[in-house]
């Protein structure tokens, strides 16, 4: 992995020159395509690898709300 | 967030959370530097702020955040062909309650055959902008969340107390 990119990322403190590079809704993808899809990990169930198409392919919808403790 | 689930989860619709880099890092939840810790930070989500959705953690550099425009607490809605039908800049339970009656009455319309053709459109949502509550939540993360955002954005609500005692155990 890109030690820069880790770095900035998760960036050590909320000033706006390290999270306002990261506010970029407005680049996202458009809606009505094929969404990109990722590997991501289950907290429960050991870890185990999934993934955003595994769960939207398996339901009717999907709704993906991202974000962290803090 | 976790009523929406409940409520429609009879309807074939999944509600996931997917944990991302740490929006305001402090004493108690510091930024990432490796999956075990973003593991035990999204366990702290589960247990001390009583998340019940399934939790799908990111890859440490955030490459699937990053993809959908790494906003802090945005939610997308996805339909079963793997199409993003539904995003916003900022999470509302009302605003994706309202959503899902709508993508699920289409639902129905496809089933009665109606013929339905896409469009867009773009609506100003409107949510709950609570700033005492918004700030005793960054109590929860420690006092650096608090100072880092007063320098950011300005001093508190005069109501505000802080209680020292809410950040007394570091989970790291």
């Amino acid at each position: 992995m890109n030690s820069e990119l880790l770095h900035q990322y998760n960036y050590d403190e909320f000033v706006p020159e390290k999270f306002m590079p990261w506010m970029r809704f407005d680049e996202s993808p458009a809606l009505g395509l094929a969404a990109p899809d990722f590997p991501l990990w289950r907290l429960e169930e050991d870890r185990a690898q999934s993934s955003l198409g595994e769960w939207w392919s398996n339901n009717l919808y999907l709704v993906v709300e991202f974000g962290s403790f803090t | 967030m976790n009523a929406i689930a409940d409520k429609y989860a009879e309807d074939g619709v999944a509600s996931v959370f997917l944990y991302t880099n740490e929006a305001h890092p402090a004493e108690r939840f510091p930024h990432l530097t490796s999956m075990e810790q973003k593991f035990r930070h999204a366990a702290a989500l589960r247990d001390e702020l009583g998340v019940s959705r399934p939790i799908l953690v990111d890859a440490l550099d955030g490459a699937c955040h990053r993809a959908y425009g790494s906003m802090p607490n945005m939610t997308w809605i996805f339909n079963r062909a793997g199409q993003s039908i539904y995003k916003s800049d900022w999470t509302d339970a009302n605003s994706v309650d309202n959503a899902l009656q709508y993508y699920l009455d289409i639902s129905r319309r496809r089933k009665d055959r109606e013929t339905l053709a896409p469009f867009t459109v773009q609506r100003l949502d409107y949510r709950n902008a609570d700033r005492l509550a918004f700030f005793n939540g960054l109590t929860r993360n420690g006092r650096q969340a608090v100072d880092d955002f007063i320098k950011a954005f300005g001093p508190p609500p005069s109501a505000f107390r802080w209680d020292a005692k809410d950040s007394a155990d570091d989970p790291d």
